[in-house]
């Protein structure tokens, strides 16, 4: 479904980000990044939808080939693939449907959208997605009175009212709770098993991608150090992946 | 014994800065002729301003100043709401953080640069000569002031926003106008508001002074009366702008508190 | 699925406020007689007028008259900006009311208040009696109205500080003066003198309008050149203009710069 064909990345300024990255996600998959911070994660990420365009290499999902895309095909590609970010990325000032309404955006027509217009059946689209993560009641509320878990589950109905066919999340616990952070990864667990959506998670707490990972794939140095099952995963290869003995803070805890 | 460090050097402004910006200031008190001697000798004309400045004629001022006070106000509220509406998109491209286009962001900044450098009175005159005398070359005057100072105030904080809610609206597939729309626009609002009563005030100020050149409002009526030295009308006239702007000014003070 | 209604109240606001600025401007404009025609026969006229100023005069003659004015409206400028921030900065000492207690305080704020709402134009005009036209009676209005300006601006920077130094040099012994200078001074001073610069900018276009009454400066060229409809050499006017104002902007703006990132001193 995904595939990354030597994909490397470099900021300007000569920060390397991701050394020959050489990566195939079947339709399906639940896969859990995990790395230091500064591993690539991120990067990793933004190639699959172009956020981040590789000095080399190629992205393809779907066998379209999202690296070199057009500006109207990679607006396609975008639309099929929903985003989480760990600090959610919801517009403070607007109600939780109009930033849900942001992931149909791609379908409706610029003056609609800037109008306020929406289409009946784009908001339909958009209250069924709340309706999913639970928090329909909460439609017209403005985002920034929302505890973080609540603002997060915006941020998996916007995605999910795009209809996606993968869900990248960035960190998305990374500024929750322990309780609040394993609800949210069962969103995501939930959404994968029972809609078939690729997910693919970036998360630095070990415990969760043990508890909740089927595919785990470590970064190290922007290289791919580990691919495999999370059950296989031995403590040597975590420090592997670390380059360090595991710590504390590397373990969310039960709380 | 202990290694002492060595004292940091005082940077270059430092030193031939202050040193110049002092010599600088005592030319330039020269180049003005400012003599003080020359200056309490010339006291004593204060009789023919103060004088009649605090014999206020108030029932004149009432009866010739209010429909002019009218004029000033409208012409307050017109061009600070054209000229705001039409700075409002004009910041998003003088923005780096929503223009991509280099070359379209150097033209709009320019832009907005260049209409600042042009002190209010300049546009008044200009626009007289152009339109004729009269309230409407002052609405197109203070049209351009506004959107200068909203222009410069919108796009500084359109420059400090939060990426994040973009590349979300970005990452979904939304056009580059859907982004800037719906992620970045709703987050520089209450600043737009704040920015907007602010300029409003400001108009009103300056809209007395339009007239001074023909351009309507109170000035006008100033202008006329200072020639023939008539301070003793002037006076009551500048107290009752004085509180007509003060007046505007809390309120303006209050309104942004709420928003805010 | 239960879907929920939207509130009321956002919608009504959203179209009050908006209908009250639609008839606000159409209030103001019938009140002004500002007509539809009028307002699409502007561009032609702004058109002809700038299509009048080119070729600008680039004579000799012009430029020995303008380029003195420029520099008589420079140095207004400055000269009323040093007696501004001079002024002000005691008296802003006095307005702030962390610093001097009570009616004090409150009494200076209002003081600065009625200085401030005069416009440096009207002050222009009290003064021309009695200094009489030229370039003194510029500097006067400038500057008064900037002790004004700046006073308050520089009491709410001294009302915003941290009081935590103070208190730590109190704690170990300092006098009230020591607060003062090792305390208050250094936070306040970056953000207090780039408000001088600032001033700066606003009282060069300030200074350059003032010509208009005869108070010194570029303003009094322009309106000459004006009302003798030479308009390639009003353009000159307006372009030298805007060369002063741009270089000192960038000028100020870099020190400005500076100053708030504290490079004052090398390391």
């Amino acid at each position: 479904m995904i595939k990354f064909e030597n994909v490397n990345v470099t900021y300007p300024g000569g920060v390397v980000a991701l050394k020959d990255i050489n990566l195939e996600i079947k339709e399906g998959d639940f896969i859990i990044i995990v790395g230091l911070s500064g591993a690539g994660k991120s990067t990793l990420l933004r190639t699959i939808n172009n956020l981040v365009k590789p000095s080399s290499g190629t992205v393809y999902l779907e066998g379209a080939d999202v690296t070199n895309a057009k500006k109207k095909e990679l607006k396609l590609i975008r639309s099929k693939i929903g985003m989480i970010f760990q600090t959610f990325n919801l517009v403070n000032r607007s109600t939780v449907l109009k930033n849900v309404l942001t992931g149909r955006l791609s379908n409706v027509s610029t003056i609609k959208s800037i109008l306020g217009l929406w289409p009946k059946d784009e908001k339909k689209l958009a209250f069924e997605a709340l309706n999913q993560v639970e928090i329909l009641e909460k439609a017209y509320v403005r985002a920034s009175n929302l505890s973080g878990g609540q603002q997060q589950r915006v941020g998996i109905a916007r995605a999910l009212s795009q209809k996606p066919k993968v869900m990248l999340a960035d960190e998305p616990v990374a500024s929750l709770d322990p309780i609040t952070s394993r609800v949210v990864m069962s969103y995501l667990k939930k959404i994968n098993t029972e809609l078939g959506i690729t997910t693919i998670v970036n998360l630095h707490f070990l415990d969760l991608a043990k508890e909740f990972g089927d595919r785990l794939i470590g970064l190290r140095d922007g290289k791919l150090v580990f691919d495999g099952n999370v059950n296989e995963v031995s403590d040597d290869d975590f420090e592997n992946i670390y380059g360090r003995s595991i710590k504390s803070s590397d373990l969310i805890g039960d709380d | 014994m202990i290694n002492i460090p060595p004292k940091p050097k005082a940077s270059y402004l430092a030193k031939i800065g202050l040193p110049f910006a002092f010599m600088f200031s005592i030319f330039s008190f020269n180049m003005i002729d400012f003599n003080f001697s020359d200056f309490q000798n010339n006291l004593q004309n204060r009789k023919i301003v103060t004088e009649p400045l605090f014999n206020p004629k108030w029932q004149w001022a009432w009866d010739n100043t209010s429909s002019a006070l009218l004029e000033t106000i409208q012409i307050a509220i017109l061009a600070s709401i054209i000229g705001c509406a039409i700075a409002l998109p004009l910041s998003f491209y003088a923005s780096r953080a929503t223009n991509l286009n280099k070359f379209s962001y150097f033209l709009y900044k320019s832009f907005l640069n260049l209409v600042r450098t042009i002190p209010d009175l300049f546009w008044a005159m200009m626009f007289t000569v152009a339109v004729g005398i009269g309230p409407f070359a002052g609405v197109l005057a203070l049209v351009m002031f506004s959107l200068a100072i909203m222009g410069k105030l919108l796009s500084e904080t359109i420059d400090s926003i939060d990426p994040g809610p973009m590349e979300a609206a970005k990452a979904t597939g939304a056009s580059h106008n859907q982004t800037v729309f719906t992620s970045a626009l709703p987050q520089v609002l209450p600043n737009f508001t704040a920015y907007f009563l602010y300029i409003f005030e400001l108009c009103i100020r300056a809209s007395v002074i339009l007239g001074l050149v023909g351009a309507g409002g109170v000035g006008r009526i100033i202008e006329t009366q200072r020639i023939f030295l008539r301070f003793d009308r002037i006076s009551p006239i500048i107290v009752i702008i004085l509180a007509v702007v003060i007046l505007i000014e809390q309120f303006s003070v209050w309104i942004r508190k709420r928003i805010l | 699925m239960n879907l929920p209604k939207q509130p009321l109240n956002q919608k009504i606001f959203k179209y009050s406020i908006t209908s009250l600025i639609i008839l606000a401007s159409l209030w103001s404009a019938a009140g002004l007689e500002i007509t539809l025609d009028r307002i699409i026969d502007a561009p032609k006229q702004i058109g002809i007028l700038v299509g009048a100023m080119f070729p600008l005069d680039l004579s000799q003659e012009a430029f020995s008259r303008i380029i003195p004015k420029v520099f008589e409206s420079l140095f207004i400028a400055w000269a009323g900006t040093v007696i501004g921030s001079f002024f002000s900065f005691p008296i802003s000492f006095l307005a702030a009311n962390n610093f001097t207690k009570g009616i004090v305080s409150k009494a200076t704020k209002q003081i600065l208040n009625i200085i401030r709402a005069f416009p440096e134009l009207i002050l222009a005009f009290i003064f021309l009696p009695i200094t009489g036209l030229g370039p003194l009676t510029g500097t006067l209005a400038i500057g008064i109205h900037s002790i004004g300006t700046l006073g308050k601006l520089s009491s709410e920077v001294i009302e915003g500080i941290d009081e935590g130094p103070l208190e730590a040099i109190k704690s170990s012994g300092g006098s009230k003066i020591n607060e003062l200078t090792f305390g208050i001074i250094p936070q306040v001073m970056p953000t207090i003198t780039s408000y001088w610069l600032y001033r700066f900018e606003i009282n060069l276009r300030a200074s350059a309008v003032l010509g208009v009454v005869g108070a010194g400066g570029v303003g009094q060229e322009l309106i000459n050149q004006l009302r003798f409809r030479d308009f390639p050499r009003a353009g000159t006017v307006l372009v030298c203009t805007i060369v002063l104002v741009l270089t000192a902007d960038a000028v100020s703006a870099a020190i400005r710069n500076r100053i708030i990132k504290g490079k004052l001193v090398k390391s």
